[in-house]
């Protein structure tokens, strides 16, 4: 047992105290000066500085004072199918209303691989939004990597599977297709939006950015199924770069909304700021 | 005045808080409230005052999503993310303010001192001279008695990262802990 060792059995101790730690630990922390210092300046007994009593009282009358018994947030799994739900529904009533020329044209390798991975993005970046929802929860994948992982990845997927191929009109027929999808982008921002507002998303920014994208990838689902034009720089550009400018959207509401600090405007709404304090 | 409820009690307080229960209120900040003042006094080293308003604000936007969090679940995270991210604002709102500010020099880096060999730096000024991210992690699994798992939670992490982070300072912290002891007489 040297020094590293009791670093590293304190970090896979952490939370059991140190009476939990293995007698080897004790018996080197004992004969060792060093990480006798090391664990007493770590030791949170020596942390002073408790909140004075009146303070604690004071905040405790203005929260009875304001308690009403709420309901909780539903289960992680009910938002998962709403997220989902909607994302078909708007999906589908595109194809409804403009066809489904893209997957005719398209050889069924493309289809059955665009759609899996349409399908695959926007149900990490559901499974990511429902869990910013509710502080504290368990994230698998970071969710501030992980739209520009979904972007990225759809980028050289969509260069791996489509070519370069002349098109007359690049302009008119991407302002077209573009015209076409865009209000389903919207439908759908406005939709994840009220379900987003009922939950607490910490950070506006991070929030924004996911749900910008899966209201942009919704655009791009649609397009990929009803545009039949197939040359790689239409649909880098008109298809997934719906869903860049949906997440940069969702990035700019998200500074907005942390232009303002929350808190006050929670306190001013409330009454509260100031009300215990001296 | 009762003693305030163990750590694994406070889910259950948490979700009679949500039921109205006026006992709860006074639970929860009893047992929550020192860990998160000890969270707010180690980051930036701010002062007794900001970190009062802190907590504050704290409780204050806890009161209002409580009802984001699900019975079961620890709340421990849920409170510690809601903490980090007032911390966040609280920051940014000061950094408003001192951009406003006539710029003077700025003040050396804060270093742990020794009074004698027998004394130790308060913990706040030792894990000050870390970097957030780690100053974040070791804050809260000592001065906040969370577990790993509850620290990945309250910041979005994973439980590999944590430790790592851990590792990192306690390794910082043991070097810096020498260094001092060699300075001294």
């Amino acid at each position: 047992m040297n020094c590293r060792d009791v670093e590293r059995s304190l970090i896979e101790h952490e939370n059991s105290g140190a009476a939990c730690l293995p007698a080897q630990v004790h018996k080197h922390v004992s004969t060792c000066e060093r990480c006798g210092e090391f664990m007493r300046a770590l030791n949170p007994s020596i942390i002073a500085g408790a909140p004075a009593p009146e303070i604690l009282r004071r905040l405790e009358d203005t929260l009875i004072a304001k308690l009403r018994p709420v309901r909780p947030l539903a289960p992680a799994r009910y938002f998962f199918a709403a997220f989902a739900v909607i994302f078909i529904l708007i999906v589908a009533a595109g194809a409804y209303r403009r066809g489904a020329a893209g997957i005719s044209a398209m050889s069924p390798g493309q289809s059955i691989t665009m759609l899996c991975a349409l399908s695959a993005s926007a149900g990490l970046l559901v499974y990511s939004l429902v869990h910013q929802m509710a502080p504290g929860s368990q994230h698998w994948i970071s969710p501030t990597r992980l739209p520009a992982a979904v972007i990225g990845l759809l980028a050289l997927l969509m260069a791996g599977l489509f070519h370069f191929l002349p098109e007359r009109d690049y302009w008119g027929s991407g302002l077209a297709c573009l015209r076409a999808g865009g209000p389903f982008a919207l439908l759908a921002g406005a939709t994840f939006w009220l379900l987003l507002r009922r939950g607490a998303g910490l950070s506006p920014r991070v929030t924004g950015t996911a749900a910008g994208l899966l209201a942009g990838l919704v655009t791009t689902s649609a397009q990929e199924i009803y545009c039949p034009i197939l040359d790689v720089s239409h649909i880098l550009t008109w298809h997934l770069g719906v869903a860049l400018m949906g997440a940069v959207l969702g990035l700019a509401a998200g500074f907005a909304a942390e232009a303002k600090p929350l808190a006050t405007r929670f306190a001013g709404a409330m009454g509260l700021k100031g009300a215990w304090r001296n | 005045m009762a003693p305030p409820p163990s750590i694994a009690a406070l889910d259950g307080w948490m979700a009679r808080y949500q039921q109205a229960d006026p006992e709860a209120p006074a639970a929860l900040i009893g047992a929550i409230s020192p860990g998160l003042l000890r969270f707010f006094r180690t980051q930036d080293l701010v002062s007794r005052q900001q970190a009062d308003d802190l907590l504050q604000e704290t409780w204050l936007r806890i009161h209002r999503v409580r009802h984001t969090y699900r019975p079961g679940q620890p709340v421990l995270p849920w409170v510690y993310a809601i903490a980090r991210r007032v911390r966040v604002d609280g920051y940014r709102r000061t950094r408003r303010i001192r951009v406003h500010e006539i710029a003077t020099e700025m003040p050396p880096e804060p270093r742990p001192r020794f009074e004698n060999r027998n004394s130790l730096p308060a913990f706040e000024t030792l894990v000050a001279v870390l970097p957030e991210a780690q100053r974040e992690v070791v804050t809260m699994l000592k001065a906040g008695g969370l577990s790993l798992e509850e620290v990945a939670r309250a910041t979005s992490s994973t439980v590999g990262a944590v430790k790592q982070k851990a590792s990192r300072a306690y390794e910082r912290l043991r070097r810096l802990l020498q260094e001092e002891n060699n300075e001294l007489p």
